[in-house]
């Protein structure tokens, strides 16, 4: 079967919208919205979105182009060239090797492997930043992002749904 | 999952898997290795940096916008809610503001009549630069600012930025239509200060929480709650005398300070240009030390506090 190019892009246009989507959360998570105390703990939407996707459409989030993103939001919000590229690398990574046991379960399932998966990688990032300063930082910001952050991921997770159920399908 | 025919992740299939083998290993070891060209402050990466953000920076202003008049309206409808009580305390600040007009009208004349007598060579007027703040997420674990103000509008690296209420930071990084302003909260952040009451000399260093601490105190300086903290000049790179706090909270020799500025209201900054060159060299493209950690002589005594 042969596509017309209207089809194609289409096609293209839904295979992109995972990472664009992606890109458009990094930039937002640098938008001051001027809530009280908000740009300590901003969620890490980018996390939450490596993390679906690389359980439901890992075929549509290359590990590059997280990659790039993760770069971009870097450059952003100001952290370490290279921290959040590899936050998220790791946030991937294991949700791939570990996508079977969320597949087709309730989704409490994949909330629980998201909060295991990425209190290890923030954890790397603390360990990370720590050595970089070269002096252990107060982990208090790190925990209440975590936390803010895993107890977003419902909402952010169900935005996704029906992204990935309407527009990529 | 079902792979329609003809799309091309199946034409794209062998290239994939072959690639997806390295490229796993490969990305995790650009990252690493991006963080310590970081680390380094190669001429190379910074450039990269502040060249992405330049392109960037636009976007980031048209984002910034809607949710500052979002918060901005939440903001309004909240003042509307307790203007009378907002409007009694601005009767009674008011009057007491009207008493200290008084005096500082008496001590500019008394100031200005002994200048006069000691011939006093005053400080360089300062020019200033007013920027939006479009960017000021750090995350956990950082504390800065980007602004819709670079090179173009002769924005240099070192400037101090101040809100109404005193010092937020200084100047670290300028694209061409973008800077980015290192807060005094960062923990990258050590400004030589002095405590206004007693003159001690300090430095104020940031830890990421919304309290900077005092370090660096003579021995016998006796700081009390309440003491103003103001820049003291030393190191040449901020102008002394520019408010940055007060001292809140005093535990077991750790001396916090509550600096003066909004946080929450990070919306427009000025930055202030005395000229200062200090020990911020912009053409060497090092990164001004004074404010990414203390500068120190090579008997590892800090500098910038004293005489040189």
């Amino acid at each position: 079967m042969r596509l017309t190019a209207t089809q194609r892009a289409d096609l293209w246009l839904r295979q992109a919208t995972p990472i664009a989507l992606t890109v458009l959360l990094a930039v937002l998570s640098a938008v001051p919205i001027g809530m009280p105390g908000y740009s300590a703990v901003v969620p890490g939407y980018t996390a939450m979105a490596a993390f679906y996707w690389a359980v439901f459409r890992p075929d549509l989030q290359p590990p590059f182009s997280l990659f790039v993103v993760g770069v971009l939001q870097d450059i952003l919000v100001a952290t370490p060239l290279g921290m959040t590229a590899l936050s998220l690398m790791v946030v991937h990574g294991l949700a791939v090797s570990q996508r079977r046991a969320f597949l087709g379960k309730p989704f409490a399932l994949a909330w629980l492997g998201f909060v295991l998966i990425h209190a290890l990688s923030a954890f790397g990032v603390w360990l990370l930043v720590s050595i970089l300063a070269l002096q252990p930082v107060g982990p208090e910001p790190a925990v209440f992002q975590y936390l803010v952050t895993v107890t977003l991921f419902p909402v952010v997770a169900w935005m996704f749904v029906r992204i990935h159920r309407y527009v990529v399908r | 999952m079902a792979r329609r025919p003809g799309s091309f992740t199946n034409v794209a299939q062998p290239v994939r898997s072959f690639w997806s083998r390295f490229a796993f290993a490969l990305l995790l070891a650009g990252a690493f290795a991006l963080m310590l060209l970081g680390k380094a402050d190669v001429l190379l990466v910074e450039r990269f940096r502040t060249g992405v953000a330049d392109v960037l920076s636009p976007v980031l202003e048209v984002l910034s916008r809607p949710a500052v008049s979002v918060a901005d309206a939440v903001a309004s409808m909240r003042r509307l809610h307790d203007l009378r009580t907002e409007n009694e305390r601005l009767r009674i600040d008011n009057e007491r503001l009207e008493r200290w007009q008084h005096v500082a009208r008496r001590l500019e004349a008394e100031n200005k009549a002994l200048r006069a007598l000691a011939n006093f060579v005053p400080e360089q007027t300062a020019g200033f630069i007013t920027a939006r703040v479009i960017a000021d997420a750090g995350g956990a674990f950082v504390r800065s600012a980007m602004i819709n103000a670079g090179s173009d509008h002769r924005v240099r690296r070192g400037l101090a930025a101040v809100t109404g209420d005193g010092l937020i930071g200084g100047v670290v990084e300028v694209g061409d239509r973008h800077a980015r302003v290192l807060l005094i909260t960062d923990l990258n952040s050590q400004i030589p200060v002095a405590v206004e009451r007693t003159r001690d000399p300090a430095v104020l260093a940031g830890d990421n929480t919304r309290l900077p601490r005092l370090v660096y105190l003579p021995q016998n300086a006796q700081v009390i709650l309440g003491d103003r903290v103001v820049t003291s000049g030393h190191g040449g790179v901020f102008p002394p005398g520019l408010p940055i706090g007060i001292v809140t909270s005093i535990v077991d020799g750790a001396i916090k300070v509550t600096p003066y500025a909004d946080w929450n209201r990070l919306e427009y900054v000025r930055l202030l240009d005395y000229g200062l060159d200090g020990v911020v060299k912009p053409s060497s493209g090092t990164p001004p030390f004074s404010l990414m950690g203390p500068e120190r002589s090579q008997s590892g005594r800090l500098l910038g506090l004293g005489p040189r």
